[in-house]
């Protein structure tokens, strides 16, 4: 990034950022600076990936038009806290309107890539077209800049997300590798194929204790370009701490925002994992596809149960006092800690675990370990799962597939990795498709073609207007069970307008954890733009910039065909109202209907003017 | 005044799951969530008879008092 001026809302052009498009099929590569055009370009991630892509008509994600752009945000690779985000945008293979056109999305992990790519001096990569072989793209620091170079990736094919990390970490001192699995590689079959992001814990253990960009089929897109790896190679960078940042950084810890997600022994809430509990004190933790059933089911597999039989260790990325990640380790007979098995981060624990039946930890780290190793996301592979195992359940008398049912672990395990390996595409290509083909579409769990995170849609109708998943991209989630809001107003209002600042997180290079109930518009966020970059952006201007990213994307779905009837929940949710949930009905027809309305109202008019003519 | 108070998750380790405590008419929550020494960043969650509630709410007798942690997605 270069900037020359010092107020990039106002002169957004006169901060370029380095960008470079590697042509995959012809093997052209062309690096450029290019002038901003706005706030959402400066800030990076999707609000300039978005815009990148609103420049394209794409009717299929797997054609050679659709882009994969690999970006960063103007924080990845600073010595603000969490600042190591690196953002995978594209059109989705799995995410896609009624009409069939696929919709924009983007998807996120930290890990050290992004940092290591800003530091190799990129703050983009778009790869166009497909390269006839498989190939791996190298990003080094020279003394003319960022090289990119694409090599022969032919000793990484059918090797796991790990396993070409630590291939690549043979060849590449001083790297970071962000690479697909075989599920990415078998992308005509998987269209949720994730992206997994090389920790430096991963490296020096040899553990596999990687982070995804997971969402939308981020990595089965690469799979299609035949890009099996990208290295990022550079010395660190990290600027010394100034005061500024470092108050930031002790606030982050120690103030409000992140303080419950710190480990417990540092007294702290543990980790997502901790949501198990809260929800089920509402029997709101989705247990067999998303139907809570009123019992203690769900408490075998809370932290207090599973750390009698194994070791918990609490780790962190790169310099991040945060440290919300779970590590579950095999507890040996001394009960120290052996084998890693896999992170129990809430998500996957639940989708790959209560949610399918299963409730014995051993077996939910297994199919976390070989959804990860695999390279699929964890969330529309334990949804599309669920939605399997409730069809048999109904049809005993004809199941699905293996027949698997809620619980058979061995059967489920076997689904899992046959999904993997690219062998079983009415599990790769998502529940949408699933349920179509089955005409029973009321119990599939996804919106807009995107599989639902761990929330009871019951409990959350801000889902219909998430743009890039569920949780990630409308932070509604917590409105009723949290905050205890039922009332029409409060939910027009979260979703028009609060709410949706969360994806601010997913321009600028943070993790959501950075402070999780405030956003980005801060006077935090401001001071590390001051300090860092020499940047004066208000909190308003923030806030404007999220908004009409926000907006852009919903622009684009639009454009792709989603109707407004697309934005709506399962209709399970109302046929069969599942009253063990012990928390106010937000969820009839007619609260939908009207919340529907009333959300229209406000974000129609303001769709105007934020895509370029087609 | 007598209060049933519940603690989940996290809050229960070193105190209790469910206990009936005793408080002078007019206590707030506040005032229980700090005898209870829980830290303010980690409630997430107030319900007094299983219902939202804030921590400057009072509490009355025969009440249930339910303190739950943050949840935060991820
Ligand atoms: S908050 Fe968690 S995922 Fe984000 S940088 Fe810190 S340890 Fe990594």
């Amino acid at each position: 990034m270069k900037s020359r001026t010092s107020d990039p809302a106002a002169e957004p052009s006169s901060v370029l950022y380095t960008r470079c498009t590697v042509n995959l099929k012809s093997g052209t590569i062309h690096r450029e600076d290019v002038p901003c055009r706005n706030l959402e370009d400066v800030l990076g991630g999707f609000g300039r990936s978005f815009q990148i892509l609103a420049e394209r008509n794409i009717s299929q994600a797997y054609c050679e038009e659709n882009p994969l752009i690999v970006n960063t945000g103007l924080l990845t690779g600073s010595s603000a806290m969490t600042g190591l985000r690196t953002y995978f945008s594209g059109y989705s293979p799995i995410k896609a309107s009624k009409k069939g056109l696929p919709g924009a999305m983007w998807s996120t992990g930290s890990g050290n890539f992004g940092a290591k790519l800003k530091w190799a001096g990129l703050d983009e990569l778009i790869f166009e077209g497909r390269s006839a072989t498989p190939v791996y793209a190298v990003i080094r620091e020279t003394p003319d800049g960022a090289q990119v170079e694409l090599k022969p990736a032919d000793h990484l094919l059918g090797l796991s997300t790990h396993n070409k990390m630590m291939v690549l970490q043979k060849e590449y001192a001083n790297a970071h590798f962000a690479t697909i699995g075989q599920a990415g590689e078998q992308w005509e079959n998987v269209y949720f194929g994730a992206v997994g992001l090389s920790t430096d814990n991963q490296l020096k253990s040899g553990e596999d204790k990687m982070r995804f960009a997971g969402r939308g089929g981020m990595g089965s897109l690469m799979g299609y370009k035949n890009l099996l790896a990208l290295v990022a190679q550079s010395p660190d960078k990290i600027k010394p701490l100034s005061p500024e940042i470092r108050d930031v950084n002790i606030n982050v810890v120690k103030g409000g925002g992140a303080a419950r997600l710190q480990p417990i022994s540092r007294g702290g809430g543990g980790g997502t994992w901790a949501a198990y509990d809260v929800l089920q004190a509402f029997h709101a933790v989705p247990v067999n596809n998303f139907r809570p059933q009123g019992n203690d089911l769900p408490e075998q597999l809370f932290r207090e149960r599973v750390e009698k039989q194994f070791i918990i260790k609490s780790e962190a990325c790169y310099r991040c006092g945060i440290t919300c990640h779970n590590n579950i380790h095999e507890k040996k007979e001394d009960g120290s800690a052996g084998a890693f098995l896999a992170k129990f981060d809430y998500e996957p624990l639940n989708l790959l675990g209560t949610n399918i039946g299963i409730h014995d930890a051993g077996q939910a780290a297994r199919l976390i370990h070989l959804s990860d190793n695999y390279g699929m996301d964890s969330i529309s592979l334990g949804v599309t799962v669920s939605y399997l195992l409730s069809y048999n359940e109904r049809h005993p008398e004809k199941p699905l597939l293996n027949g698997a049912t809620f619980g058979d672990f061995a059967k489920i395990e076997e689904l899992v990795i046959q999904a993997g390996e690219g062998k079983l595409p009415e599990i790769g290509r998502g529940s949408k498709r699933l349920s179509e083909s089955t005409g029973e579409t009321s119990y599939a769990y996804h919106v807009k073609g995107l599989e639902l995170p761990a929330y009871q849609p019951e409990t959350n109708p801000g889902y219909a207007w998430a743009i890039a998943g569920g949780h990630m991209s409308m932070a509604t989630y917590g409105m009723l069970t949290r905050e205890g809001k039922s009332d029409m107003e409060s939910w027009v209002e979260g979703i028009t307008q609060t709410k949706l600042q969360i994806v601010g997180f997913d321009m600028i290079g943070l993790c959501k954890f950075f402070d999780i109930t405030k956003g980005i518009c801060t006077q935090m966020v401001v001071d590390c733009l001051k300090s860092e970059l020499n940047l004066d952006v208000t909190t308003e201007a923030l806030a404007a910039a999220v908004r009409r990213a926000f907006l852009r994307g919903l622009a684009l779905e639009l454009r792709q065909g989603y109707e407004k009837e697309e934005y709506t929940l399962p209709a399970e949710v109302w046929e069969r109202p599942n009253t063990n949930i012990k928390l106010p009905n937000i969820t009839s027809p007619e609260f939908i209907a009207e919340l529907q309305q009333r959300v229209w109202e406000i974000f129609e008019p303001q769709l105007a003017r934020l895509l370029p003519d087609s | 005044m007598n209060v049933t108070v519940k603690l989940v998750g996290i809050f229960q380790i070193g105190r209790f799951k469910e206990a009936v405590c005793e408080y002078p008419t007019g206590t707030s929550v506040q005032k229980v969530v700090d005898e209870l020494l829980i830290p303010d960043p980690l409630l997430g969650i107030v319900l007094i008879n299983d219902v939202h509630a804030g921590v400057e709410d009072l509490l009355h007798d025969g009440d249930t008092l339910c303190l739950l942690p943050f949840i935060d997605g991820g």
